[in-house]
């Protein structure tokens, strides 16, 4: 067991050491794992990321474009934010990219249950893509955040394919306007 | 630095004189009671309490008439009116001015001879050579955020000379909890025992509501403020545009309030009121000052106990609660083979002076122990985090690349400079100090 | 920024906002309409009120004979170097009553034995007092008042690392604990109509696959368990194997898709992890059922108090109405579901609970009409306030001091077997009932002059045989503790009488305010190990 008080006494002959041990603090346990993340990334072909500073792995972009589905050929972006609290926190992603989607409102929030309440710290950056991924090749219309989206998917799902044609070719969907986001 | 006689009276450290003058059976086997412990506890031992909140203010006025003097607090915080039914050391007139210089004053001025130094400031704005000054690092904080910080911190500052810790770099770190009638408090010797990330999964989760029960299906009123804060806020922008949510500003909760209440008439939910609201937006974790009361006490118990070595120390771990009857548990939370913060002994990696980044990669690969594939390293140059290689993401990997060629030390990298290398073949990343061969 | 901001009135609920989020503005309003009283202002006695003072006790006031000391003013925040020689008392409730003035301080600057010999009577005001630094002599005649008249009596101490706590009171009764773990009122073992109704309206088999989704868990428990019973001749699953088997049948019900593979359906999964506790039989539990056997609560008097008349009506429910259950609680958990059948699920839930305590109400009436009092001499909020909390309610009965050291009353037996166990905190009682005897015929404490600590070491271990063997055991503690009791010297550390301040304030709030269960009866810890222990003694 250590001895705090003799060791004191020691320590204090050599004023604090400054020893060796840098001056610099370690990188935190958050910025360990996301560089263990990032370096282990392993994307599907359909994702890219973007990294505006490549010094800064905590912040950055990922752009999913399906190549089979409804979203065929479209581009879509999403940001991420990975707090201090990672992993014990899920990162913050938000879409960026407009999208006529069940599950991603015009807002950019997006429902997907590892995002929040099914977070968990064993979970990587690359669960998520994937996760993300999965949302476009499967948009869920049970649990909906675009709700309009959700019952045409569910109704008349030709219809549901027009209108997300319709979304990512640019222009109106009901009265929503969106931004064209087709691949160039 | 005060001397201990100048400000004492007769009798004034008779209780605690006789702990530390004589030995006992529950004590360190190299105690020997003497009068020397306490002159050293009064004059030069250093204490740093983290927090000057619920737990703060508490452990502040124990070390104080525990025997501790020289004590530092930092605490970003100002006082507010709902701190004053447990935070025992502010008043009303106190309200907005900064939490550690207020309790520096109050302890510095009812206990003669102490010397409370207040920082009015983040933990984050100093650096090792600020936190290596103490003997013992008390938490009373209320994040975990801030807990793993100071942990990576304390772990950052431990010396290994051949892979074998140098006990004088352990700064014990004492680190108390509350929630309610609930609490705990722990020892943390840095290296040694389990420390905050081993135990990452004693921290109860945030409670995050799935985000299309907020929008579409509420059940409940908490259902319904959330609504609110995430989807009517950033929409209306009822004071303006980028107005963020102030869950001090009486306005914005209720404002929050009403809207949220309009939400459950909507759905025929019961329940919603401005407590909760305000409970909900601000997070309000509930807190009494006698759980505080008795998770410091504990802090102080442990700091005194380690300063000393009068009595062993907790090993390791105390949960408490009083809700039925008093209730407390003690464990020893074991230290985890693979923790990406404490489990880290730096390797030692020499290079010569004029080494290039490549050489580095290369020996990562072709040392017969590493044996690694596409080591990706970054590191911490100038407090600021810099990736020197990393093949896994195509434009990292086009950037970084013309790092290969360079100089380690026109990289920025000095001696003793720590390296993160993440790798396929090990669970976490690892970290290596950079040595230039003379 | 916001001192100025509200009527002080707004500014009270903001300033308790974090405790009134644990006891309400009941258990508030209980807690400022007190008084307490406490013995004695050395550092444990200060730090126990300074615990009451923050959350806003309404009053105390302080008994205490003594005149501050270097020594006291060495451990204790609320005296100052400016304090010696002042009335101890005196010098503390000023700087108690520094800290919030929303609470009234008081002082008396006489011992606990002069007013127990000159005015007893002083002592009945009090809705607790606290007794600390008392000597045992003293403390039997405070208990022995006290007891006669039923008031709340808290007994703490601190000595050196170790540290003692004993609850005195005749009969506690609670309403609301609070339980931690609460498990769920559900009722799926003895549906009641309201729900069966409810159930029968929904249709698995003829619903949207959204529908399906979002069915609360609870209906498809009751509509599986429905299945079952059928093939089972009307038993719910009871064993491992029954349940897992049940869990297999909930699982079958789940959507497939056009190939067969079953959907991921979250409520499915819900039903599945809550099957165990589910399948739970509804009952009574054994804390209550003893509260209905109780002789106070079959034999109702009009000195009866809300308490045991509310435990009879219940009872009642229970023997009638209620087929063997309690009230219903009326809340379900929140689950999977669309807002709307939620609601409606949860509304099932409150119009049964509604009707149980409609029943409960009609027998509390006769019951207060029968005892010769108004009908509405209780008011409904209670009664159903009581409902809600049917199966928390608690009751603890400590015994007198009296009791405790009387020898043929003393708990011998389970002293003897807490010390068969060598580490057993037990110990530490026993050194302190020594320690009492050691100082009435030495007139000091072991370990107060350093020359004669090793005397002091074999007259406690007399001391320590001689207690035991009053009590006709043979056991032994360990030789350490008595060596460390004479360390200590009756040494009373901050840190450690400040973690028994916050114990024992939080003792007098649940006396106080009748929420969260007190200790039963004695509480001991060890500030070296971390360790604790309570003890019935």
């Amino acid at each position: 067991m250590l001895n705090l008080y003799q060791l004191r006494q020691q320590k204090k002959d050599g004023e604090s050491g400054g020893k060796s041990a840098g001056s610099q603090k370690r990188a935190s346990a958050a910025q360990l794992r996301i560089t263990k993340d990032i370096s282990e990334l392993n994307l599907p072909k359909t994702c890219k990321t973007e990294f505006p500073d490549e010094d800064d792995l905590l912040n950055f972009k990922l752009i999913i474009q399906p190549d089979e589905g409804y979203y065929k050929n479209g581009r879509f972006s999403f940001s991420f934010k990975v707090g201090p609290g990672y992993p014990h926190d899920a990162p913050k992603v938000k879409c960026e990219t407009q999208v006529y989607h069940p599950n991603i409102d015009l807002e950019g929030n997006v429902c997907l249950n590892i995002l929040r309440e099914d977070w968990k710290p064993v979970l990587t950056i690359n669960s998520i893509i994937y996760g993300l991924q999965f949302l476009f090749l499967e948009p869920n219309p049970e649990d909906p955040l675009n709700k309009e989206a959700a019952e045409v998917l569910q109704s008349n799902k030709r219809l549901f394919e027009q209108n997300v044609y319709k979304s990512m070719r640019g222009g109106y969907v009901g009265n929503t306007y969106f931004e064209r986001c087709l691949k160039a | 630095m005060e001397d201990s006689g100048s400000t004492d009276w007769p009798g004034r450290w008779k209780h605690i004189r006789r702990l530390l003058e004589r030995s006992g059976p529950f004590a360190h086997p190299d105690f020997e009671g003497s009068p020397e412990i306490l002159e050293f506890m009064l004059n030069n031992c250093k204490v740093l309490v983290i927090g000057a909140g619920g737990l703060g203010c508490e452990i502040l006025k124990g070390l104080a008439l525990s025997g501790f003097r020289n004590i530092d607090v930092i605490d970003m915080d100002t006082v507010d009116l709902s701190n004053l039914n447990r935070q025992f050391l502010f008043r009303m007139k106190d309200i907005s001015r900064d939490k550690a210089t207020v309790a520096a004053e109050f302890v510095n001025n009812r206990v003669p001879g102490c010397n409370v130094i207040p920082h009015f400031k983040k933990i984050q704005d100093y650096d090792p050579s600020f936190y290596r000054q103490f003997h013992i690092i008390i938490c009373g904080l209320d994040s975990v955020i801030a807990r793993r910080w100071m942990n990576g911190m304390v772990l950052s500052l431990l010396n290994y000379e051949d892979g074998v810790l140098d006990p004088s770099s352990i700064i014990p770190m004492i680190d108390g909890g509350t929630e309610g009638f609930k609490g705990n408090a722990r020892v943390i010797l840095p290296g040694m025992t389990a420390c905050i990330d081993c135990t990452l999964d004693l921290f109860p989760p945030q409670v995050n509501f799935p985000m299309c029960t907020i929008a579409h299906t509420p059940r409940l009123p908490e259902h319904c403020i959330e609504y609110v804060k995430v989807f009517l806020w950033p929409q209306e922008k009822p004071f303006g545009e980028n107005v963020g949510i102030d869950g001090d500003d009486p306005r914005h909760i209720q404002w929050i309030f009403e809207k949220a209440q309009d939400r459950a008439d909507q759905f025929n939910i019961k329940g919603v009121t401005y407590r909760l609201t305000q409970g909900v937006v601000k997070r309000i974790i509930p807190a009494v000052a006698s759980t505080n009361a008795v998770i410091s006490a504990q802090c102080v118990t442990e700091a005194f106990k380690l300063a000393s070595s009068c009595c062993n120390p907790l090993n390791n771990y105390m949960v408490f609660n009083d809700t039925d009857g008093l209730y407390t548990y003690t464990y020893e939370a074991e230290k985890k083979e693979d923790c990406p913060a404490c489990s880290q002994v730096p390797q030692a990696l020499s290079f010569k002076k004029d080494a290039v980044l490549q050489d580095l990669v290369d020996h990562l690969k072709n040392s017969a122990s590493l044996q690694m594939r596409e080591p990706g390293i970054t590191a911490t140059v100038n407090g600021k985090n810099k990736t020197l290689y990393m093949q896994s993401v195509e434009a990292i990997r086009k950037r970084t690349k013309e790092n290969l060629p360079k100089r380690l030390s026109e990289l920025g990298l000095t001696d003793g400079q720590e390296l993160v290398v993440a790798d396929v073949t090990t669970p976490n990343a690892v970290i290596f100090k950079l040595k230039y061969e003379v | 920024m916001s001192t100025q901001r509200g009527s002080p009135v707004v500014d009270k609920e903001k300033k308790y906002d974090r405790q009134l989020r644990l006891w309400g503005d009941h258990g508030q309003a209980a807690l400022e309409g007190s008084a307490v009283c406490l013995i004695n202002a050395g550092a444990l006695g200060t730090e126990i009120l300074k615990n009451l003072c923050l959350p806003g006790v309404g009053a105390f006031t302080i008994v205490d004979g003594k005149k501050v000391t270097g020594e006291d003013v060495g451990n204790n925040f609320f005296l100052e170097k400016s304090s010696l020689g002042m009335s101890r008392g005196q010098a503390a409730m000023e700087l108690l009553t520094e800290m919030n003035s929303d609470v009234k301080g008081d002082f008396i600057e006489e011992s606990a034995d002069q007013i127990l010999e000159t005015n007893p009577q002083f002592f009945k005001t009090f809705s607790i007092v606290i007794a600390t630094e008392l000597q045992e002599r003293t403390l039997l005649d405070l208990d022995k008042l006290l007891w006669e008249n039923n008031i709340p009596l808290l007994v703490c101490r601190s000595y050196g690392m170790l540290v003692y706590m004993r609850l005195v009171i005749q009969e506690h009764t609670v309403i609301e604990s609070h339980p931690d773990n609460a498990f769920e009122d559900l009722r799926l073992d003895r549906p009641f109509p309201g729900l069966i109704k409810f159930a029968n309206s929904l249709d698995l088999d003829h619903m949207s696959k959204q529908e399906h989704m979002h069915t609360p868990y609870l209906i498809l428990l009751y509509k599986f368990l429905e299945k079952w019973k059928s093939e089972h001749q009307s038993q719910i699953p009871k064993n491992y194997k029954e349940k897992t088997a049940f869990k297999n049948l909930l699982r079958s019900g789940v959507l497939k898709n056009e190939e067969g593979v079953p959907l991921l359906e979250e409520n499915f999964d819900e039903a599945v992890a809550a099957t165990n506790s589910a399948l739970v039989p509804t009952s009574i539990p054994s804390s209550v059922q003893e509260i209905f056997n109780d002789s106070c609560c079959t034999n109702l008097t009009s000195q009866s108090s809300n308490f045991w008349i509310l435990a009879h009506a219940v009872k009642q429910f229970t023997e009638n109405e209620g087929a063997g259950a309690l009230p219903l609680r009326g809340s379900i958990p929140d689950m999977t579901a669309d807002s709307e059948r939620y609601i409606r699920l949860q509304n099932v839930y409150l119009d049964q609970a509604q009707q149980d305590y409609a029943s409960v109400l009609g027998y509390v009436q006769q019951t207060l009409t029968s005892l010769g009092k108004p009908s509405d001499s209780i008011p409904e909020q209670d009664v159903k306030m009581f409902c809600r909390n049917a199966s928390f309610l608690k009751l603890v009965r400590c015994r007198s001091l009296s009791d405790e050291y009387c020898s043929d009353k003393a708990k011998v037996s389970d002293i003897g077997m807490h010390l068969e166990n060598p580490d057993s905190e037990m110990a530490v009682y026993v050194l302190l009932r020594a320690i009492d005897r050691f100082h009435s015929q030495y007139n000091r404490f072991p370990g107060d002059y350093d020359n004669e600590r090793e005397a002091d070491v074999h007259k406690l271990t007399s001391c320590v045989s001689n207690v035991i063997h009053e009590w006709g055991l043979h056991s032994t503690v360990k030789e350490e503790l008595v060596q460390e009791m004479c360390r200590y010297g009756a040494a009373e550390l901050h840190s450690v009488a400040a973690f028994l301040g916050g114990c024992a304030a939080q003792e007098v709030i649940k006396v106080i305010t009748k929420q969260f269960v007190p200790v039963n009866n004695t509480f001991i810890y060890n500030a070296v190990t971390g360790a604790s222990a309570t003890f019935q003694l």
